[in-house]
């Protein structure tokens, strides 16, 4: 009670306190900081009654003259705006909220920046935190799952070649697919940069975004944007991650030798072809697992002498990641900076093929006058890469046997079976075979200038250099392979006059120049405009020399001059220049209609001169329906937009490849290999066929998006719906053979159609201290060939003589590419693949004659019923493709028969193969992310996934039946493929109902022909991301003059659902180094 | 060079700036300087290539075209595993044989097949290149007259070469002679006559051209070209792929007209050092660097050659018994091992074997069923090397026999002597056993163009030896058979004769099993002779299409992949008579509505 009547007593002597001075205003001194503590330079303070205005300084102080009732409106971009009632203090301290909503958030667009409630164009962007604090090794792998239409797959885990493919608004031609990359404006590349330095990443994806990067921008734009230095005192950030890794998932091959041995037996013996394994070494191996260690005379167990290796477990090395960054930045009225470091240590998960990265960062900005600005980015970067060999680890992987020991005491295993060859490969003489040196380096400086002319008009200019060199030299680490059995060397390690060395060198830099002007202005109250004219040139080239010795005078000196004998010198080089003019108009009327228009005019090297240049407009224009008069009373929206666009974008690119493609109109000879009279001659054929009338790509693009925000900003929905039509397809169709081994031209020839939706919601809310988000992703893309040769027309017609045939133009409307193909109609790349026969198993008719329709359902010949009735229908007149012999070197038991689509009577033949109209591309795309706080601590997952593909798998050692000398077996197969021992039916290998087709020994003409039984659905869902943080109270904290430190524990690729029984549907159906699982703890340290 | 003006401009820029009073007006400058300065930017050039606006237009780059032609002969040289489309690999239809079989030979064989279009592809490049030269030469080189009109003749010598195997393999195909866009390749096919007909002008061009050589001695610069003796010798096996024999028999004169003959020793024959002999009428030319040599150690030689190589290709068993005895009486393994013929074929393993065997090795001997009733420890391998002496002994040149030792390499680098034994137990010293990827199996392994220790070549895929196309005595036996068929026989014998001689097996008619009985005898004895004289050289399967027999010679009930002793360890099933000739590949004909397929075969 006391307390209230001290209160209303204060009250009443303020109240008569301010009536008194109402009108008096004092120096109030106050320190504005966010939620962390942190003090907030840069804040603008004013006072509502007098309108004055003030900054806040570095240490977030400011001084403004104010009396005690005034009000203060604090604004920070980013930050929610504050008024707060002075009340008589006269020096306090404000906590500004960040901004929940991204309305006001400022979006890096080509060319500019603009708040996103202004955006026209369809922008995803990614900001910083989602990609700081992974333990991730590169940047393009760290942005699956966040944005709407941007596929992203890891098909790689190797260090060094792990970055990502990224694919925004599906794939949208037969080339290139490759979005362009920019890092502050200039051509760059994603992962050779820190992630730690990025501030944003915006992803231009519709036509009006990207097409002011004209010919370069069909397959949309990637725009990263660095951080700068803030004006304030110096701000030190150091983070570090250390993570553990493990593969993804590992490939699993049958291990037992004994098993192996009798596997391939019984492939042989399936074709009728002699044992290659001899029961002399099956025993052995039998006896000997018996007594696992058990020693032999020289000592060594037999687990060792008589193997049982599981090689997709033993090239595996469980290892740390280590990754080390520190930033300064600060800056002053005048000069602002950044500098930066990373050190980064990915051992990779297999012996030798680790990458140690440096890295530094300067970004200097400085204005010199009021009307010049100059400033810098530069980076550099080395990395060193440990020369492990997994090409051929990976080559190899499936072409050795259980029976030899990988490493044993420091001695590498050969095989003791006198059945295999000696060389049979022991995967870790890859891993360890090879050493040396590779480094690549990359120096990447801009230099820019800004100026202002006049208050509205703006020069910005930027010459730009780049270069990425890489040096090598490798050598032959001779390593001796061991028969441990009788332990003898069974290949000895080369001599040194048999080691080879090569040393490389290859180097590429660019040149960008690019100069922009800037314009703005309002009319009145009601209309702004701004304009920008800018020109660009860019130069690359790329060489590089091989040099290749062998004949070393010592293992041990490895130097060219060191080596004897000459084996080659190789070098090659291509270069490529652009040169572009382009332009932009905004214009918005009341911050509601929202205009843009934009224009690029195009040259490149790679075409004639005739076709060299293109023009590239677009146009799109936004309305804010929540802006207008009729809308005010639906107080449930705070924003709701629509927007639509439609551009002409241009691909240049000619192949995939960056090194190809460069000349293709040009019809150049090149060297070939001939000798006279022992006298070496480099003569001369054409290579390739010229295309002279070769000519840009041209991508058409529709985009119509509405954008919604609910008033409290919890809610917020982007739709996006486009229509993407490629036009001119540079790629080079298969030409008839009879034009012999030249490559195919490269031609304008086919369009593509990307039609798809994207879904982007959000969520967030606060309860408490407990702040939650949830964001949702989906795209959805539909592909189709709209042009290629002509339509696919098949079926029955009659010829001259009136005999019905069949008829199939498949082969001039397409052309044959493996086990895909392109037609007009279908997706690119469709499947064309034979389907398994699919009978009632009914056999014969009631009148005894053979049922077309009543063979085998499962597509196999299982039985002596099936048999029979594969006899009958040959009796018939019918016959088997592409193996119509019945026998067991040819079509029998354990076999695929394959459907007779087109009744021609022939089961599996040419014209039986049909579009599956699915690919290996998703149609489906999708990521949810999640991040919650509470107090100290936060906690955030990301999902991504892909769905709606399928992959081919059928790929000998893993998914296939032949069973080939010194070749692997894989479990899958092993487990589960047909057998019948015709000589004893009690053999408990037997297996008739094995899914599988029966296994051949070297070789199988029939089973793995094109067919549908080796499609697998390759959909994926994962947990890419999980981190759980805690940040250490600032009261702690500040004791150490630390202002902020926050431990956290996170995990990459964590769980992974999948119905694909290869390695990971992210690396596509082959097997190769294997992305990595981590779970790491790190700390992040600002002072 | 251009590439610099962007440095230079930048540097004008810099100097004008610092005489410049007003800074920020002149930073507009580099747009203005840039676009004036460099305008050449988007002029690149490949700097690894001739644009074809310069080809043929000077002597030297009319020579490299020309090479390039030539260079066609390479194509299907692999040199990371075999193609099965290099010469000699054709040997695995008939006398040699592919250790994991083939789809031909194992009736699977699809019109999708790889090596039949890859082959088609291979043989119109060499045809496009020649016409290329043929066309430009005349109308922009500006060699010497001469030159142009020898090189012109060479160039129809190459493409008859292509059109002439095409024209084996497919009968009756599409014809180009000039150079022809890419997409207007969809004529029909011409029948088999009309392709001849086309070989034998482009050859009757170049036999009338008086500035080709008849045929260039050793070292001459331009030896590896074509000649008119190669002219005339193609010539002669076009007429006799017609029946025309006695234009064939007047060529062939022709050819020994021109200077060739043959070479004194069989096996030196096909060392490097006489792959210019007089012998050698036409050959790819190999040199011991990596893209220029050849491949025939790799895949013909064993893991004991210099290299470490993969015996792909083996002997098929066949041929080692059709060489003769010395005396040219017909072997017989009854003579060396009584009841051979009629014992079970696993069983015969048992003469096979080495001395001494090892309890162990014993057990895996009996395991399978073989009895050791007639081994003899101590004298196993000499019974064996019995039927090995006193033949054909070509018959030792061109085959490793059991027993036998070659001059390989041991990986420490030394030359060593290994020897072929049974069962292998340990190429290292003391043993030396020659060493296959195939040592569970016991086969007759290649000598021919097998290099021998360490110094002949760099790479196993680098053999320098030339490779012949035609040599002296294909040209001989291909007289005789035209000379036999005329009915005229006896003019045969002595043809015959001078090969055999020259190889040291015992002449027609010298003795009772020798006698010529007749024009079909002397049909089989010639070719018999061209069967094992032909060895690894890429004739006898042709010549088998040609004749139309091998059916009868190969696919004979039980033949297959043979061990030694006979024992099949792929087995071979005649597909049908389809089979004398390859199918139009599938992919031409879904491509070209115009090509019709072959007889036989489903596309």
């Amino acid at each position: 009670m006391s307390n209230l009547y001290k209160s209303v007593a204060l009250l009443c002597a303020m109240f008569f306190t301010c009536l008194v001075f109402a009108q008096q205003r004092t120096a109030i001194t106050g320190t504005v900081k966010d939620k962390q503590n942190l003090p907030l330079p840069g804040v603008t303070v004013k006072v509502k009654a007098t309108g004055q205005i003030v900054s806040t300084s570095e240490q977030g102080h400011f001084t403004v003259n104010a009396a005690g009732d005034d009000v203060l409106v604090l604004t920070f971009i980013g930050y929610e705006p504050k008024e707060e009632t002075v009340n008589g203090r006269k020096n306090f301290e404000i906590i500004l909220n960040e901004n929940l909503s991204d309305l006001d958030e400022v979006v890096v667009v080509g060319y500019a920046t603009q708040k996103k409630a202004n955006l026209t164009g369809a922008v995803a962007t990614v900001s910083s935190k989602d990609i700081e604090n992974r333990s991730v090794t590169n940047v393009s792998s760290s942005l699956a799952g966040l944005a709407p239409g941007v596929a992203v797959r890891q098909g790689s885990g190797k260090p060094g070649s792990d970055g990502a493919t990224i694919r925004v608004r599906g794939t949208g031609t037969l080339n290139n697919n490759n979005a362009l990359v920019l890092v502050d404006g200039i051509i760059g590349s994603m992962d050779a940069v820190n992630p730690n330095d990025i501030e944003s990443v915006s992803v231009l994806k519709d036509a009006a975004s990207s097409s002011i990067y004209g010919s370069l921008a069909a397959n949309g734009v990637i725009l990263i944007t660095t951080k700068k230095g803030k004006s304030g005192k110096p701000m030190l950030n150091y983070s570090s991650v250390l993570s553990m890794t493990n593969p993804s998932n590992m490939p699993t091959f049958v291990t037992d030798y004994v098993r192996h041995m009798q596997l391939f037996n019984e492939g042989a013996r399936n074709v009728g072809q002699a044992n290659p394994y001899s029961q002399n070494s099956i025993d052995l191996w039998t006896e000997a697992n018996k007594n696992p260690n058990g020693l032999n005379e020289f000592g060594i167990p037999n687990y060792v002498a008589y193997p049982n290796t599981n090689w997709g477990d033993e090239i595996f090395e469980h290892n740390i990641v280590q990754n080390h960054s520190l930033s300064v930045s600060g800056g002053s009225d005048n000069v602002n900076y950044l500098l930066s470091g990373r050190y980064m240590d990915n051992p990779g998960l297999m012996h030798n093929t680790g990458l140690k990265r440096y890295e530094l960062r300067a970004n200097i900005e400085a204005k010199i006058a009021k009307f010049l600005t100059l400033g810098t980015q530069t980076f550099a970067s080395t990395q060193l890469q440990d020369l492990g060999n997994t090409d051929n680890l990976f080559n190899y992987l499936r072409q050795t046997t259980p029976g030899l020991y990988p490493i044993y005491e420091g001695r590498f295993g050969g095989p003791s079976s006198a059945d295999e060859a000696p060389i049979l490969n022991n995967l870790m003489t890859y891993l360890y075979g090879t050493d040396g040196n590779n480094q690549t380096s990359r120096f990447n400086t801009t230099v820019y200038a800004h100026i202002n002319f006049l208050k509205n008009l703006k020069l910005e200019s930027r010459i730009n250099y780049q270069t990425r060199f890489q040096e090598q030299d490798s050598h032959t680490v001779p390593l001796d392979k061991w028969n441990f059995a009788d332990n003898t060397i069974v290949n000895p390690a080369g001599l040194p006059s048999t080691l080879g060395i090569s040393n490389s060198f290859n180097k590429d830099y660019m040149i960008t120049f690019d100069n922009v002007l800037r314009y703005n202005t309002k009319f009145g109250e009601d209309h702004a405009f701004s304009a920008l004219m800018g020109h660009n040139e860019y130069y690359f080239k790329y060489y590089d020399l091989n040099t290749s010795k062998r004949g070393l005078i010592d293992a041990t000196v490895t130097t060219p001059s060191s080596a004897s004998e000459m084996v080659s010198t190789t070098g090659s080089g291509y270069d490529y220049a652009y040169r572009s003019y382009f332009g932009r108009i905004n214009y918005a009327f009341r911050d509601k209609y929202l205009f843009e228009a934009n224009l690029r005019y195009d040259g490149v090297s790679r075409f004639s001169k005739e076709n060299r240049w293109g023009t590239f407009p677009s146009f799109s224009a936004g309305w804010k329906i929540s802006e207008e008069e009729f809308m005010s009373a639906i107080n449930a929206i705070k924003n709701l937009k629509l927007r639509a666009s439609w551009g002409k974008l241009g691909n240049s690119r000619l192949n995939p490849d960056d090194k190809l493609g460069n000349y293709d109109y040009m019809a150049t000879y090149s060297g070939v290999n001939y000798s006279f009279n022992d006298v070496q001659l480099i003569g001369l054929a054409q290579n390739k066929y010229a295309n002279p009338m070769l000519r840009w790509e041209e991508t058409t693009q529709t985009d119509v998006g509405l954008d919604f925000t609910s008033i409290s900003n919890k809610l917020s929905v982007e739709l996006d719906y486009y229509n993407r039509y490629t036009d001119g397809i540079l790629t080079s169709p298969p030409i008839f053979l009879t034009a012999g081994t030249k490559s195919a031209p490269t031609r304008n020839t086919a369009a593509v159609l990307n039609r798809g939706i994207e879904v982007a919601l959000g969520w967030k809310d606060q309860i408490g201290d407990f702040q939650y988000a949830i964001g949702a992703n989906f795209a959805y893309n539909h592909n189709a060939v709209k042009k290629y040769k002509g339509a696919l027309e098949e079926g029955w017609t009659a010829d001259a003589n009136g005999n019905r045939i069949y008829q199939s133009n498949i082969g001039s409307v397409s052309v044959s590419d493996g086990n895909q193909r392109i037609v007009e109609g279908y997706g690119i790349n469709s499947y064309y693949v034979r389907d398994l026969y699919k009978g009632d198993g009914s056999y014969f008719n009631g009148d005894g004659s053979v049922n077309i329709n009543g063979g085998p359902n499962s597509g196999m010949i299982r039985t002596p019923e099936d048999m029979a009735w594969l006899n009958a229908m040959k009796e018939a007149g019918y016959s088997f493709s592409p193996v119509n012999g019945v026998g067991k070197s040819q079509l029998y038991y354990g076999d695929f028969i394959y459907a007779d689509r087109n009744g021609d009577g022939i089961y599996g033949n040419t014209y039986d193969l049909s579009l599956t109209n699915t690919r290996s591309e998703p149609k489906y795309t999708f990521g949810i992310n999640l991040s919650a706080s509470y107090k100290g601590f936060d906690f955030s997952m990301i999902w991504a996934g892909m769905a709606g593909m399928q992959y081919y798998w059928n790929q000998e050692g893993y998914n296939n039946s032949i069973v080939r000398n010194g070749n692997a077996i894989g479990t899958r197969y092993a487990d589960n493929h047909y057998y019948y021992n015709e000589t004893d039916p009690n053999d408990p290998a037997n297996n008739p109902g094995g899914t599988f087709p029966r296994l051949k020994y070297n070789g199988d003409d029939v089973n793995n022909a094109a067919n549908t039984f080796w499609l697998y659905n390759a959909s994926w869902f994962r947990l890419k991301n999980a981190q759980i943080g805690y940040t250490l109270p600032a009261s702690l904290t500040n004791k150490f003059s630390v202002s902020r430190i926050r431990f956290y524990f996170t995990g990459e690729n964590l769980l992974t659902f999948t119905a694909f029984p290869g390695l990971d549907p992210e690396l596509g159906a082959n097997v190769g180094y294997p992305t990595m699982r981590q779970f790491a703890l790190g700390v992040n340290v600002n002072f | 060079m251009k590439r610099n003006n962007i440095k230079i401009s930048y540097h004008s820029i810099l100097v004008r700036k610092v005489c410049a009073k007003k800074i920020w007006l002149l930073l507009l400058m580099p747009m203005v300087a840039l676009t004036s300065c460099v305008k050449n930017l988007l002029d690149t050039a490949p700097p690894g290539t001739i644009a074809s606006s310069n080809m043929w237009t000077t002597d030297n780059l009319t020579d490299l075209g020309v090479a390039g032609v030539y260079s066609a002969l390479r194509l299907g040289i692999e040199t990371g595993a075999a193609s099965g489309r290099e010469l000699y690999q054709y040997d695995r239809f008939v006398t040699s044989q592919g250790r994991d079989g083939d789809a031909f030979l194992q009736g699977t064989a699809t019109t999708g097949d790889g090596t039949v279009s890859n082959v088609w592809k291979e043989l119109y490049e060499g045809i496009h290149r020649a016409n290329d030269a043929i066309y430009n030469i005349p109308l922009i080189s500006p060699s010497g007259e001469e030159k142009k009109a020898r090189y012109i003749a060479e160039m129809k010598f190459l493409r008859a070469y292509f059109y002439f195997r095409l024209n084996q393999l497919f009968k009756g195909v599409p014809v180009y002679l000039e150079p022809v866009e890419v997409d207007q390749m969809t004529k029909g096919r011409e029948t088999e006559q009309a392709v001849w007909d086309v070989i034998v002008k482009d050859l009757t061009d170049c036999i009338d051209e008086p500035n080709l050589s008849e045929k260039y001695a050793k070292g001459d610069a331009n030896f590896g070209h074509a000649t008119k003796g190669a002219a005339y010798a193609l010539r002669g096996k076009t007429y006799l792929y017609q029946q025309k024999w006695a234009l064939a028999v007047a060529d062939f004169e022709k050819v020994k007209e021109s200077g060739y003959s043959l070479f004194p020793d069989y096996f030196e024959l096909f060392r490097a050092a006489n792959e210019q002999s007089d012998e050698m009428i036409f050959s790819i030319q190999n040199k011991a660097l990596s893209g220029y040599g050849s491949t025939t150690q790799f895949y013909c030689g064993t893991r004991s050659s210099f290299g470490s190589c993969w015996n792909t290709y083996l002997i098929n068993p066949d041929v080692v018994d059709m060489y003769e005895n010395a005396d040219g009486s017909p072997f017989n393994w009854d003579d060396i091992i009584p009841e051979y013929n009629e014992m079970s074929i696993d069983q015969r393993e048992v003469y096979f074997l080495r001395n001494n065997l090892t309890d162990a090795e014993k057990k895996t001997i009996t395991d399978k069923g073989v009895k050791l009733d007639a081994y003899l420890p101590d004298g196993n391998e000499e019974r064996i090397k019995k039927a090995y002496e006193n033949r054909d002994p070509r018959l030792a040149e061109n085959i490793i026999t059991p027993y036998s030792t070659y001059l390989g390499r041991e990986i420490d680098g030394a030359d060593r002597n290994f020897t072929s034994r049974w069962p292998h137990r340990n190429e290292n010293a003391p043993l030396f056993d020659l060493t296959t990827d195939t040592r569970t199996f016991f086969y007759y392994l290649h000598r021919k163009f097998v290099y021998l220790g360490s110094s002949e070549l760099p790479d196993r895929t680098q053999g320098p030896t030339d490779f012949p196309i035609i040599r002296y005595a294909d040209v001989l036996l291909m007289w005789a058979e035209a000379l036999n068929e005329l009915g005229r026989t006896d003019e045969a014998i002595p043809l015959v004769n001078e090969v055999r001689k020259r190889a040291g097996v015992g002449s027609l008619n010298s003795s009772a099993g020798t006698m010529v009985a007749g024009q079909e005898d002397m049909r089989q004895r010639i070719r018999h002779e061209r069967r094992v004289e032909f060895v690894n050289e890429g004739i006898s399967f042709f010549d088998e299409l040609r004749w139309k027999t091998w059916k009868e010679t190969v696919f004979y009930n039980g033949n297959g992949v043979k061990q030694i002793w006979g024992k099949v360890t792929v087995p071979y099933v005649w597909g049908g008579d389809y089979l004398y000739t390859w199918p139009i590949p599938l992919q031409e004909r879904q491509m070209n509505s115009n090509l019709t397929q072959n007889q036989g075969w489903v596309d």
